[in-house]
């Protein structure tokens, strides 16, 4: 195989968009392009989720290609639930590592807020098994409540270390200015205050709505190229070093160990073994924390901290801008937003941003390996990529 | 008639499960995609729940309660509950009922309460 490098980004801002969903997939794109200095590519990815369902439009990656008019360049769009944006990127490594292509534009867009919350969060439950799961109405904060309930009972989980990753990931937000929600909270004002179940009320018990993400419009974008092309370009060699992905039961209920996110576990370690890297050489990460709980659980999944000790490295601070292994940087999904096909290129772009230095405000120092963890379903579709910067 | 909701039993090695699947999870090779259908047991003990306050949009009630149990002989069903206050690990009893209610269609699936 190939090696793979990032050699362009862009982004849009993460809020309620105005402009049409083929749009919020070309911005970033156009972005990207003119990072990376080209002006053509071999081939398009577009993840996406719900545009069929949410947008009345299909053929989303025909009206990308077209609109940048990049055709006649292939394209296609990746599916792949929540964890599509990770998908499509896993896709552009494939492709350009094989050597089928030497240029590949993968660019994530969601556009949810055509909807009303109700609706997108009936959307998004459609991932849930259909007898089983989302004919009793269950939903993902439902699930992500029933899940949190059972970490707090066995490991000790309280709903203040929930609201400190919330209030962790909110300021970081707070220096990105793409993200989406530019609010500062404190745990007082969320969990202790006689505010504190107006400001913050329940959505399914345990979880309250600042333990959840926004739902978000959204576009971000990555340009593959092999080494001949990325050093041709003259960027930053980012190099995409490892990629992984494991499936899981449709049905959360039938998890061997219900405690545990094995499909996050196995897709992180074939992501660090094709990389050669051990979680202790990451020193920056993006976890997928749609709901407070999944940070804390990814962190001990992929290896950074021991099972059960996540939300004691939170404690600690370890996991804050300034600890030893930022989480969330840009504000994760808690404070980035959501737009669920984007959210997996929006990772890889924070990562990506943080390994070339030009990452601003909340710039981790020296970081050279970073990691990618994006969450399809509840745990049952999971893709886990590591960055490593070389020059 | 009552309304039952059933497992799925493989032919070969006896596993069970819930949901329905077309390979068995344990022998894990397609010609072992027979299966019997056995009725669900009806009691169990509650592993987790939650009180769920904005239930999806076609739900005519302000909350939903939902859990998973796992049902006497080890499998696993997520349903809903009609249980005041629920605990983890008590004991509930399931009964097939209407779940949703889907234009003039009832959907059936499993109700809790405590045993």
């Amino acid at each position: 195989m190939r090696d793979v490098y990032v050699v362009g980004i862009g982004i849009t801002s993460f809020t309620r968009l105005e402009y049409p969903l083929s749009e919020i997939a070309a911005y970033p794109a156009m972005m990207a392009l003119r990072d990376a200095g080209l002006a053509a590519v071999d081939h398009l990815y577009v993840a996406n989720m719900g545009s069929g369902r949410v947008n009345h439009q299909t053929g989303l990656a025909s009206a990308v290609a077209d609109t940048l008019s990049l055709t006649p360049a292939g394209a296609e769009v990746i599916e792949n639930g929540p964890a599509s944006g990770a998908s499509a990127i896993k896709a552009g490594f494939l492709a350009v590592a094989s050597g089928a292509y030497d240029t590949v534009l993968v660019t994530g867009a969601e556009r949810m807020r055509e909807v009303n919350n109700l609706e997108a969060t009936d959307f998004v439950a459609t991932l849930t098994h259909p007898i089983a799961e989302n004919i009793y109405g269950v939903t993902l904060p439902s699930l992500a409540a029933m899940f949190t309930r059972l970490y707090m009972e066995r490991y000790g989980v309280t709903e203040r270390h929930l609201a400190m990753v919330a209030v962790k990931n909110q300021n970081n937000a707070l220096l990105n200015e793409f993200a989406h929600l530019h609010q500062r909270i404190t745990v007082e004002g969320i969990l202790d205050s006689p505010e504190a179940m107006t400001n913050n009320p329940y959505v399914s018990t345990p979880l309250r709505f600042f333990d959840c993400c926004p739902v978000s419009d959204g576009g971000a974008c990555l340009i593959l190229a092999s080494r001949e092309m990325a050093e041709g370009l003259g960027r930053p060699l980012v190099r995409i070093a490892g990629v992984g992905q494991a499936t899981d039961t449709h049905c959360v209920h039938e998890r061997e160990e219900p405690t545990d996110l094995l499909a996050v576990r196995r897709a992180a370690s074939q992501a660090f073994e094709m990389a050669g890297l051990a979680p202790s050489d990451v020193d920056v990460a993006e976890l997928h924390d749609a709901f407070t709980i999944l940070e804390i659980v990814e962190s001990e999944e992929v290896g950074f901290f021991p099972k059960g000790e996540g939300h004691l490295a939170l404690e600690r601070g370890e996991t804050s801008l300034e600890g030893r292994l930022p989480i969330n940087p840009s504000g994760g999904l808690k404070g980035r937003g959501h737009p669920v096909g984007a959210t997996g290129v929006a990772q890889a772009h924070e990562i990506v941003l943080q390994l070339r230095g030009e990452a601003g405000e909340r710039q981790v120092a020296d970081a050279r390996v970073g990691f990618t963890c994006n969450f399809g379903g509840f745990g049952n579709n999971v893709v886990c990529l590591a960055f490593v910067r070389e020059n | 008639m009552p309304r039952e909701i059933y497992a799925y039993k493989c032919r070969r090695c006896g596993r069970l499960h819930y949901p329905y699947r077309m390979v068995c999870k344990n022998c894990g090779e397609n010609e072992h995609n027979e299966f019997d259908p056995v009725p669900l047991p009806k009691t169990g003990t509650l592993l987790t729940f939650t009180e769920l306050h904005n239930p999806p949009s076609d739900f005519e009630v302000p909350r939903l309660r939902l859990g998973i149990v796992e049902l006497d002989g080890g499998i696993r069903i997520t349903g809903q509950l009609e249980i005041g206050e629920p605990r983890i690990g008590m004991r509930v009893e399931g009964e097939v009922g209407v779940v949703r209610t889907e234009g003039y269609d009832n959907r059936y699936g499993v109700v809790f309460r405590e045993a």
